[in-house]
């Protein structure tokens, strides 16, 4: 597999609903290498979610080309798309979108029930990502029991307990205190730095942004090059 | 899917109150089913068929009961291979006191004694009392029931008013015994018969029924078989069927009933199937998100569907469990509350109608989701995780 993680070429996607017709991303150029670490910014219906969506398989593109890890990812059918994102896409939301009848575990658990890994290694790896976001005392907690910063913790450990190639991020502090939020971004620094994970983050804020090496913006649907950011935006280029 | 299960358990118990009305509307309305089809299966099936019942056939005239068989029949079965036994079944009828009391309606049969307890080998009875039953002419004997409605003791004197033999008939109770069907029956000596009618009687020697007893279970088609192939070109041709057989043509005059009681059935299925569809839509429907959710980590449509139908088979299987526990405990209280239709006091949930229920209640289950689960798992994730019920 080459070093390129993601590619893409005139990537549109156009949402068509009843009489009105949106264009939500117009032929969007990305590449981004492994071991990259992108904040993708913009303002609101600037269509960022949907270029995630796109790298994530969630959805289809209207046309152009995409390929994640080597994949062109419009040749699979859904069935292969819902296991190629098992294994290979760590996602991680605004919302945090936990399950709420399972506790902590069973939530990361949840995406290895789709291997072949047994039970008790299902467990083993679980608690391992758990104790990774600093939740290896929180096991047996539902949702409930757990703060926003906890919950987001949780929700990043069901991403990265099948050790996805890529992790993809819309706005994960979104709905988080300063502090919870500096958490989060550390941690997904940290995966990102020692365990080489490529990370895409979607964020509103400059600050979350700084902790990327790599800052892109998009406007009205529009990837601006690189270094190229609307006057709205109060862009660091890159973190020191 | 059975990796799933945990997560199918905690799911199905979620919105804990909708679940337990669930489950009660399943118990309620499989409860109902499950005595209708006991009440069904009693009915038109008998209760379960003992070991020494299914060794025995009955003999009778192939026209119908009306018709007559001349005695010399008895001889003849006796000598077809796979017979162990074989006595005069002769049902008399009469009536006992006041017979427009329907109360004072029971069988009587006159048989003969040195066979009776070679044929009915689930029938017991104390050593004296058989002998006694053997020795005295007169003699007769009565199901325990029989004789604790009556208050009869041995050594009681009991009449019975011919109908279709003309004769009068006194008896004295020398027997009280005991039998798996509690059939409220009496027994007396057919001799005692033959001697009323008088010399002359065309009544004497001839049967309308006889009872017949198979070595062994497997042998019951092929005697039927060869018994009623021995006199087929004979001017009395015969009909041997199963004793169990025998006792459920007497219902058949109830078919309008069997329609009746099917037709309830089926309301309370369909009726459970909407009422279940609708509950079971909703509770999808507020979980499209976890649908979107589960689809993002890797979960197919089909795995969707399957964690859906299992919920819903949970919720099912529990609501079937408690209903049939229900209609088993009803069913005892229906048995032992009733004594005026003999056959329902077979009436009881068994292992084989319980098994069915719990299939109806499972089939209720999955087919009441399928719909939504097949919606749900087509929505697209973006649309799923969009929504926020
Ligand atoms: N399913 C959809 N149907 C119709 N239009 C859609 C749909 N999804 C997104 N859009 C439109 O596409 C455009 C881009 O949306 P997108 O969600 O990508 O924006 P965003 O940059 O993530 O915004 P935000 O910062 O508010 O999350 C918007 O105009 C939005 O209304
Ligand atoms: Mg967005």
């Amino acid at each position: 597999m080459s070093d390129v993680v993601i590619e893409t070429r005139k990537l549109t996607k156009e949402f068509v609903r009843d009489e009105f017709h949106v264009i939500a991303l117009k032929d969007a150029d990305l590449e981004v290498r492994r071991g990259d670490f992108v904040a993708l910014m913009g303002p609101s219906g600037s269509g960022k979610s949907t270029l995630l969506h796109l790298i994530a398989a969630m959805d289809r593109p209207s046309s152009g080309e995409i390929r994640v890890l080597g994949q062109d990812l419009r040749a699979l059918n859904d069935r292969a798309i819902a296991h190629w994102r098992n294994v290979h896409i760590g996602f991680i939301f605004q919302s945090f979108n936990l399950i709420p009848v399972l506790n902590a575990i069973e939530n990361v658990e949840l995406p290895l029930k789709l291997t072949h890994l047994k039970a008790k290694e299902r467990m083993e790896h679980a608690e391992t990502a758990l104790t990774l976001v600093g939740l290896g005392d929180r096991l047996h907690h539902y949702p409930r029991q757990l703060s926003g910063g906890q919950e987001q913790r949780v929700a990043i450990a069901r991403a990265l307990v099948t050790d996805p190639d890529l992790i993809l991020a819309d706005e994960p502090t979104g709905n988080l205190d300063a502090g919870s939020a500096q958490e989060v971004l550390t941690m997904l620094s940290r995966l990102n730095k020692e365990f080489g994970k490529t990370v895409v983050m979607v964020t509103h804020d400059p600050h979350a942004a700084s902790f990327a090496a790599r800052v892109l913006h998009l406007e009205k649907g529009l990837l601006l090059p690189e270094g190229q950011s609307a006057e709205w935006s109060a862009s660091q280029p890159a973190a020191s | 899917m059975l990796r799933n299960l945990t997560f199918i358990l905690k799911s199905s118990m979620r919105n804990r109150r909708r679940s337990v009305l669930t489950i009660t509307s399943i118990a309620v309305s499989l409860c109902l089913l499950g005595v209708l089809m006991a009440m069904y299966r009693a009915l038109f099936f008998g209760g379960p068929e003992t070991p020494a019942q299914a060794v025995r056939m009955i003999t009778h005239h192939k026209v119908g009961l009306a018709d007559v068989m001349p005695m010399s029949y008895e001889n003849k079965i006796r000598r077809v291979p796979g017979v162990k036994e074989v006595m005069l079944w002769q049902w008399f009828g009469g009536s006992y006191k006041d017979a427009r009391d329907r109360r004072n309606f029971f069988a009587r049969f006159a048989v003969e004694p040195d066979r009776f307890f070679t044929i009915y080998s689930d029938v017991a009875m104390p050593a004296d009392q058989k002998a006694a039953f053997l020795q005295e002419r007169t003699g007769c004997i009565v199901n325990a029931g029989l004789a604790r409605k009556f208050g009869w003791k041995l050594g009681d004197r009991i009449t019975l008013v011919g109908d279709i033999f003309p004769v009068t008939l006194e008896f004295k109770l020398v027997g009280i015994y005991t039998d798996p069907e509690n059939h409220e029956a009496l027994f007396f000596n057919k001799e005692y018969l033959r001697e009323s009618l008088g010399a002359d009687s065309p009544m004497r020697d001839v049967a309308s029924m006889f009872e017949v007893r198979a070595r062994n279970i497997a042998d019951v088609p092929r005697v039927a078989a060869s018994i009623d192939q021995m006199f087929d070109n004979s001017p009395a041709p015969t009909r041997t069927e199963s004793e169990r057989n025998f006792e459920l043509s007497f219902v058949a005059f109830l078919g309008n009933l069997k329609l009746f009681l099917l037709a309830i059935c089926g309301a309370v299925t369909f009726t459970i199937l909407l009422v279940s569809a609708n509950t079971l839509s909703m509770s999808v429907r507020e979980r499209l998100r976890e649908v979107g959710i589960l689809k993002t980590l890797g979960f197919t449509q089909d795995a969707i569907v399957g964690l859906i139908l299992g919920e819903a088979g949970v919720l099912a299987l529990a609501g079937g469990t408690v209903g049939i526990a229900l209609a088993a405990l009803l069913c005892g209280g229906i048995r032992n509350g009733v004594s005026g239709i003999q056959n329902l006091r077979a009436l009881a949930m068994t292992p084989g109608l319980a098994l069915t229920a719990l299939g109806i209640a499972l089939f209720i289950g999955l087919v009441s989701s399928l719909i939504p689960a097949l919606g749900a798992s087509r929505t697209t994730i973006l649309d799923s995780l969009r929504y926020s019920g």
